[in-house]
């Protein structure tokens, strides 16, 4: 009996550590947010924010200095013009951070949502203005030294994306499936589009319109005095943004097909293209390669036929979407033994950056 | 490999049952948590013949321990282990009781309780890297675009997190309390009544009836609110069940109210 009794305590306390160890407390982590500017990579992965040197790949500083189990960063940073790098957190407390890019050091840091919802999504910056979304359905509107200027605009569903503009206008995405035109001066313009399914990646502004993937598996063209149609189908959910290269929109869904559309004509230019896995992150055109990163951990060059110029396994998931800075392709894995790695345009590794713990 | 198994076999189920039931519902606010009540009595009426047997073989262990014959083996064999072990089984043998019958239906929970969290935390998706696990999850028939993200209101709670009620700036844990009074009431009625000072078992079962109400108020107290409906629920109606058997021991939830004597002889 005692053995008995015995077994089913250890048996609670095994279901105690199981629970513990998918605990939700802080929200688990995600992959890494990515940018860049000419001198550093800006990786926020986790607990840190990091910059790394683009020569040498070595570390320069990581935001905070020691890890705070309360914050949590894998938004891609933002840079703006007057020299900060925007942030935000979304462990357990929120705040929105601006940091000094070349050394650091935080310039200031302030809670907009009561702890409601994380900064899943980068802000947008427009005239001296960030427009920060929010997991909480609301976007904020705030100055440049972090103080709201206005109420913040509720959209209902997540924000898991960053506004795009076409310098007048916002065009917002959503989970809860709604694409929302917005005037800053005046709120939100029109009916909100639904387009059946949610919307995580951010819309790309073409020239009298935007294009919007979503898990409807369809890319939509949404003009901005609400009016919208269906441009394509995919066989899966659109994760990531299309690309638009000239009269060419480039995009690809969660079965690893990559899709190259002829706006002109509305025909694809190319039959089946599909990598080693799942693509969730947008793609990255840059002269006349397509770099496509998959969740088998490749990072893959096409060129304008479809064709594999190069295929690189880089190790990991790859979910963030490659940023070129200069001669170097940064691509940033998830769960691999890197967080961070540089590749030239013919794919050759130039370094690799692991944290120090 | 653990990993696969565990997702296809435990967590894949048991996500798109949740979603089914979610989308049968009408999936709009507080229809996830109406699907996890729904889910829960699922549970139940799989488990129930489990759950009785684990009744049954309490009482028939409880019952063994207050048996004469029994006792009398404790004490002859006390020295010799072996011996000891072979009288009870023997004594199992003879009564048709299986001693591991008790255990059983707790052991068919374990995987049940994580498999739930696991599956509410993914089907609400609050991290991009949720929502792909989500997706990978979804069996090919379940047609969910237009119901994801899921809407995680339950009354006046977030399904995907720890509840609180704001009182005179406090938050109070409202359903972690309920979740450890419920489980505290269920364990007081379920345990036999014993007038043997020296039972072990009864000694256990005592600090068991302590034990889970904490740990599963902890439980409730610290992760998604999701659990803590499904701890309730799942409680509320194994109450119903064991006082629909009646043998449920009311006069244990009474202080002191545990003095019932029933031994009986073999």
């Amino acid at each position: 009996m005692n053995t008995k009794r015995m077994m089913l305590f250890i048996l609670l306390a095994l279901g105690a550590i199981f629970l513990s160890a998918c605990s939700g407390q802080p929200l688990a982590n995600n992959w890494p947010g990515l940018a860049t500017d000419d001198e550093h990579a800006y990786l926020a992965a986790g607990s840190f924010v990091y910059a790394v040197d683009l020569e040498s790949g070595k570390e320069v500083w990581r935001y905070p200095v020691e890890a705070d189990s309360k914050l949590l960063f894998y938004a891609n940073p933002v840079l703006t013009a007057d020299g900060q790098l925007l942030i935000g957190s979304t462990g357990t407390e929120h705040p929105f951070i601006s940091l000094d890019p070349a050394t650091g050091k935080e310039k200031w840091a302030e809670h907009f949502t009561e702890g409601k919802g994380g900064w899943v999504a980068p802000p947008l910056v427009l005239n001296d203005t960030i427009y920060a979304p929010n997991a909480d359905g609301f976007l904020y509107i705030i100055d440049m030294n972090g103080k709201e200027t206005a109420d913040p605009v509720e959209l209902g569903g997540a924000l898991w994306s960053a506004p795009s503009t076409d310098g007048s206008l916002l065009y917002v995405t959503s989970l809860d499936h709604y694409f929302h035109v917005i005037d800053p001066a005046i709120g939100e313009l029109n009916d909100p589009v639904d387009l059946g399914g949610a919307a995580p990646s951010s819309p790309v502004v073409g020239n009298d319109g935007v294009y919007v993937g979503s898990f409807a598996s369809t890319i939509e063209f949404i003009k901005s005095n609400g009016q919208h149609k269906a441009l394509a189908t995919t066989e899966s959910w659109i994760w990531g943004s299309p690309f638009l290269d000239g009269e060419t929109l480039y995009y690809a869904d969660l079965d690893g097909k990559v899709y190259s559309l002829d706006l002109a004509s509305g025909r694809q230019n190319w039959d089946t293209v599909q990598p080693d896995g799942p693509v969730v992150a947008s793609l990255l055109v840059v002269g006349d390669q397509i770099y496509v990163g998959t969740e088998a951990g490749t990072l893959v060059a096409l060129d304008r036929d479809g064709k594999t110029d190069w295929e690189k396994t880089v190790g990991g998931k790859i979910y963030t979407t490659p940023v070129i800075s200069g001669d170097l392709i940064l691509v940033a894995p998830y769960q691999a033994e890197f967080v961070l790695a540089a590749y030239d345009a013919a794919g050759k590794q130039a370094w690799t950056f692991v944290p120090e713990k | 490999m653990w990993d696969f198994i565990w997702t296809n076999i435990i967590i894949a189920p048991m996500t798109n049952l949740l979603l089914w039931i979610y989308d049968f519902l009408g999936h709009g606010p507080h229809m996830f948590g109406l699907a996890i009540i729904l889910f829960t009595i699922l549970i139940k009426v799989i488990t129930w013949p489990l759950n009785t047997s684990q009744v049954k073989g309490a009482q028939a262990m409880q019952e063994l321990q207050n048996d004469k014959e029994w006792q009398d083996i404790q004490k002859k064999y006390a020295k010799d282990k072996e011996k000891l072990a072979q009288e009870q089984m023997r004594i199992y043998k003879e009564r048709g009781i299986n001693p591991f019958a008790s255990c059983l239906p707790t052991l068919v929970q374990f995987p049940i309780i994580i498999g739930l969290y696991q599956s509410i935390t993914r089907a609400l998706s609050v991290t991009p890297f949720d929502m792909l696990k989500l997706a990978r999850t979804i069996y090919p028939f379940q047609n969910v675009e237009g119901i994801i993200p899921l809407n995680s209101t339950f009354l006046w709670m977030d399904l995907g997190r720890p509840e609180s009620i704001q009182i005179l700036g406090f938050a109070l844990p409202t359903l972690a309390i309920i979740v450890a009074l419920t489980t505290y009431v269920q364990s007081k009625l379920t345990m036999p009544a014993s007038s043997n000072p020296n039972d072990q078992s009864a000694q256990m079962t005592k600090m068991m009836s302590i034990y889970m109400p904490l740990m599963l108020g902890w439980f409730a107290l610290n992760f998604a609110s999701g659990i803590a409906v499904y701890f309730i629920i799942s409680n509320l109606l194994g109450i119903a069940q064991y006082a629909a058997t009646g043998r449920a021991n009311w006069s244990n939830l009474l202080p002191g109210g545990n003095k019932k004597t029933s031994i009986k002889k073999k």
